[in-house]
């Protein structure tokens, strides 16, 4: 028994020792010199101290599937092309780039110079070799459709139908890669941004196969930085790359980002001068609105409800329209999320590329606007139409947000057409099974947007129907959809992208528009140029500076 | 003894077997896949069934179920789905030192106050010490304890700045969270020492040790302490299993790098093989501590023999 005792008595003076040196490396380190000093660690002046509100899940460029990861590896690698402040694709790996008269084969000539955190050049091959794998069945992820559906036989690629040197990417030299793409893209330079069109070197990769991504020492660079620290569950560290071709424009020699999940916290940490940048929840906003560090931004992310036309009742237009002007956005906007998000008018999110350097938001206007009036008169007719007086369920994910949106949606449906909608609450996954079994009559879903064109969200609702899309089909629309994917006139293309979304929206009502994702911050007005792409990559450290 | 024990381990691994068949095949109930579920949601059906595939994921649940165990016994966990390719394994052992020194420390911490304090109340019953601990004690288990953690963390981290507002940095950042762990443990003890306490004091054979003269210090620590301490260490096993559950919070509001997060975390994203591994590791914690619980009994109080054993 006394033994008994001891043993369990060193295993928990073992587990305490191994517990602290669980300390994040940083002040392990540094422990013995600087322990005592109060209120932990002091922010030097060449550290930019940010933090992501989720884990950091998985560094593998070709298989990671997640917007956290995809801000880190656009940091400290570099495709092709890389937007800069205006989101706009400018040449960087690639000096320059050759496109072909029917749009389909893209020459890239790569800079001079260009070289792997470990010395070694990146080359053209380190391109296909890239994007290779990122189709690769064995090597990829969920992902690898932004390649497949672009490059000439990449699904056959991924389907094992054709081997690999027949996928349209090669590299006649060192300098020189040409893509074959199946379709004129006007976005394509854009994609090339995305860190899934990323340089592999594939001798590395090859030796460190099982674990590729998983440390620092695991990963390669040829970004602007280096990643000197890696724990999926406390954050990176990142180092300025000595070996990035633009070097002289990275202003800011260190960046230290943690996980923290809770929003509270983090904005204690603000306060106290750790961090630099902080999202504020809705709650927050109204104490710091009228700060000058307070500002918001939008990322390319829409949310909506999405009407189920297979349903007995909403395959009735006039109801799912009715549906669709009683309740008024803005209020929304400013009442319910005051976060920075805007209430939507249609669903492609403003600042998305139209044409000749106008949104498709400004060439299009407004979609939907709010008609009580019209909306009743609507809902009596379908009514006439239908029979009966119906029930109806909205469904919607087990999210705070989403909650709050579904409850102002009953109240407004009740005071202006006067009809009781149930809520249907279900976890994020169920709510998007139910969907897929088309076992639901109208419930909130949102997408983001993969790419900086229209088509990412308009190429969703083409034929076969599906229950998850409302079990929507139409000719015109298909049709528009694929004259849009061949068109190599952008002008024309653009209408029938812009036509696409009245259909879908005005004359068939499949979806009602609720707001475009934004988020309010405060930001350490000593940080300028912190810049955050509304899709892709999302966070860009590159041109940030600190006085 | 010896075979007692032997029987008990023999019981937990049936126990263990049981929990880890059930939460297998009830996890496989819950909606979604691992994977990036609304980019999958627009992928064709061919597409996302190739994506299991890859991961074995349309196998009968009974086959991925076998597969697991025969890993399993082998030492393999497998691989995590959220964390692509990081054995579950490494990932836990990577989690586990920061949530179980906060756990250690809050046991010790709280119990040893918790004990101080419920002895206080006793001796002191009706009096102004009384009432006073009985607040905290109330205090403390009514009140959430991510309620203390936000305020530890806004006077002492931010206002006063003594100690750190969150991370897992040096040892200082451990102090706020395990304050903010152990006050319910205080809470719990302090109440249960209490009440035994009084209970034992009322008992004849304390009035028989006053009668034969005993001082009474002798009388508290050999006659009332010891048994007053037997239903305390009882409730010692939930409170165990609380501090896990309640590091979970804890640590989300510190932004420390622990389990308690982790097991959240994995069933939110469908990482299956996380599910298991936490599940499972939690599920050893528990019937050892009920284990190490009973051994503790018999030390505590000889009359309680485990299975008539000539040791003690």
């Amino acid at each position: 028994m006394k033994k008994g005792l001891v043993v369990s008595f060193l295993l928990i003076v073992c587990l305490v020792l191994s517990a602290c040196n669980s300390f994040s490396s940083k002040d392990a380190s540094s422990g013995s010199g600087t322990e005592g000093t109060s209120g932990g660690s002091k922010k030097s002046d060449d550290t930019l101290n940010l933090y992501f509100d989720n884990d950091i899940p998985d560094l593998n460029p070709i298989k990671t599937t997640d917007s956290i990861s995809f801000s880190v590896l656009g940091n400290v690698m570099e495709g092709l092309y890389r937007l800069d402040e205006n989101n706009k694709p400018v040449p960087a790996m690639a000096k320059s780039v050759k496109v072909s008269d029917d749009g389909l084969t893209y020459t890239f000539t790569l800079r001079d110079g260009i070289k792997w955190s470990n010395g070694e050049p990146v080359t053209a091959q380190d391109f296909v070799d890239g994007w290779l794998l990122g189709m690769n069945p064995q090597t990829s992820g969920s992902y690898r459709f932004i390649l497949t559906d672009y490059i000439v036989n990449g699904e056959e690629y991924t389907n094992g139908k054709v081997k690999a040197d027949k996928v349209g990417v090669e590299a006649p030299d060192d300098k020189t890669f040409i893509v074959h793409i199946k379709k004129p893209t006007p976005y394509f330079l854009g994609l090339t941004t995305f860190e899934k069109y990323y340089p592999v070197n594939k001798a590395f990769f090859e030796k460190n196969k099982d674990d590729f991504g998983q440390s620092p020492d695991k990963l390669l660079y040829n970004g602007p930085y280096v990643l000197t620290d890696f724990n999926p569950a406390s954050g990176v560290t990142l180092k300025k790359n000595d070996q990035y071709w633009d070097k002289a424009n990275v202003n800011i020699p260190n960046i230290d980002i943690k996980v923290i999940k809770e929003a509270s916290t983090a904005l204690n940490l603000y306060n106290g001068g750790q961090l630099d940048y902080v999202n504020l929840s809705s709650e927050d906003v109204n104490n710091y609105k009228d700060k000058p560090e307070f500002g918001t931004q939008t990322n390319f992310r829409s949310y909506y409800v999405q009407f189920n036309l297979g349903d007995s009742v909403l395959k009735n237009k006039s109801l799912r329209q009715a549906l669709q002007l009683s309740y008024d956005p803005s209020t929304l906007e400013k009442v319910i999320l005051n976060n920075g998000s805007k209430a939507a008018s249609g669903l492609i999110p403003p600042g998305m590329e139209g044409v000749d350097g106008k949104s498709f938001r400004d060439l299009q206007g407004d979609v939907i606007k709010p008609d009580v009036a019209k909306a009743k008169d609507l809902w009596k007719e379908g009514i006439k139409e239908l029979g009966k007086t119906p029930k109806l369920q909205l469904l919607v994910s087990d999210d705070t947000v989403e909650k709050d949106t579904a409850t102002f949606l009953q109240s407004q449906w009740k005071k202006n057409l006067g009809i009781d909608v149930e809520l249907v609450t279900k976890p994020y996954s169920g709510r998007l099974d139910t969907m897929r079994a088309g076992d639901y009559q109208m419930a909130i879903s949102a997408w983001g947007a993969d790419y900086n064109d229209p088509m990412t969200y308009m190429d969703l609702w083409v034929s076969p129907a599906t229950p998850f899309r409302g079990s929507f089909s139409n000719k015109e629309y298909d049709q528009l959809i694929k004259d849009a994917k061949s068109q190599s006139d952008d002008t024309k293309r653009m209408n029938e992208l812009l036509k696409t979304e009245q259909i879908l929206l005005k004359d068939e009502a499949v979806l009602a528009p609720l707001y475009y994702q934004g988020q309010a911050y405060l930001q350490n007005p000593k940080v300028k140029g912190l810049v955050f792409h509304p899709w892709g990559n999302p966070w860009d450290y590159k041109y940030a500076t600190m006085d | 003894m010896q075979k007692y024990i032997l029987v008990r381990l023999f019981n937990i691994v049936a126990t263990l077997f049981v929990i880890s068949t059930l939460t297998f095949f009830l996890m496989k109930q819950l909606p979604g896949s691992p994977f990036d579920e609304e980019k999958l949601a627009a992928l064709p059906d061919e597409v996302r069934t190739q994506i299991y595939d890859q991961y074995g994921l349309n196998a009968p649940v009974w086959h991925q179920y076998v597969n697991y165990l025969g890993n399993l016994l082998k030492g393999d966990m497998g691989l995590s789905f959220y964390y692509q390719d990081r054995p579950v394994s490494n990932i836990i052992v990577d989690r586990i030192g920061p949530s179980a020194l906060l756990g250690i420390q809050a046991l010790i911490i709280g119990t040893a106050v918790g004990l101080i304090l419920g002895l206080i109340a006793a001796f002191k019953h009706n009096s102004m010490w009384d009432y006073i601990t009985m607040l905290i004690a109330v205090l403390g288990i009514s009140i959430p304890n991510f309620v203390f953690a936000a305020l530890l963390q806004y006077f002492v981290g931010l206002k006063w700045g003594v100690l750190p507002i969150a991370y897992w940095e040096s040892y200082q950042s451990t102090i706020l969270p395990t304050i903010a762990l152990a006050i319910g443990v205080v809470a719990v003890v302090a109440r249960f020492t209490r009440n035994e306490m009084l209970e034992v004091l009322g008992q004849d054979y304390i009035m028989t040790a006053k009668a034969k003269g005993l001082s009474s210090r002798n009388i508290i620590i050999h006659h009332a302490v010891r048994n007053a301490m037997i239903p305390v260490l009882t409730v010692l096993g939930p409170v165990v299993v609380s501090l896990i559950t309640g590091s979970l919070v804890i640590e989300q509001v510190f932004s420390i790098p622990g389990i308690g997060s982790l097991f959240v975390e994995s069933i939110k994203v469908n990482d299956y093989s996380m599910i298991m591994g936490v599940t499972l590791l939690f599920s050893v914690l528990f019937v050892f501590m009920v284990l190490i619980i009973d051994l503790l009994y018999g030390l505590i109080d000889p009359r309680i023999r485990l299975a008539g054993g000539k040791e003690g």
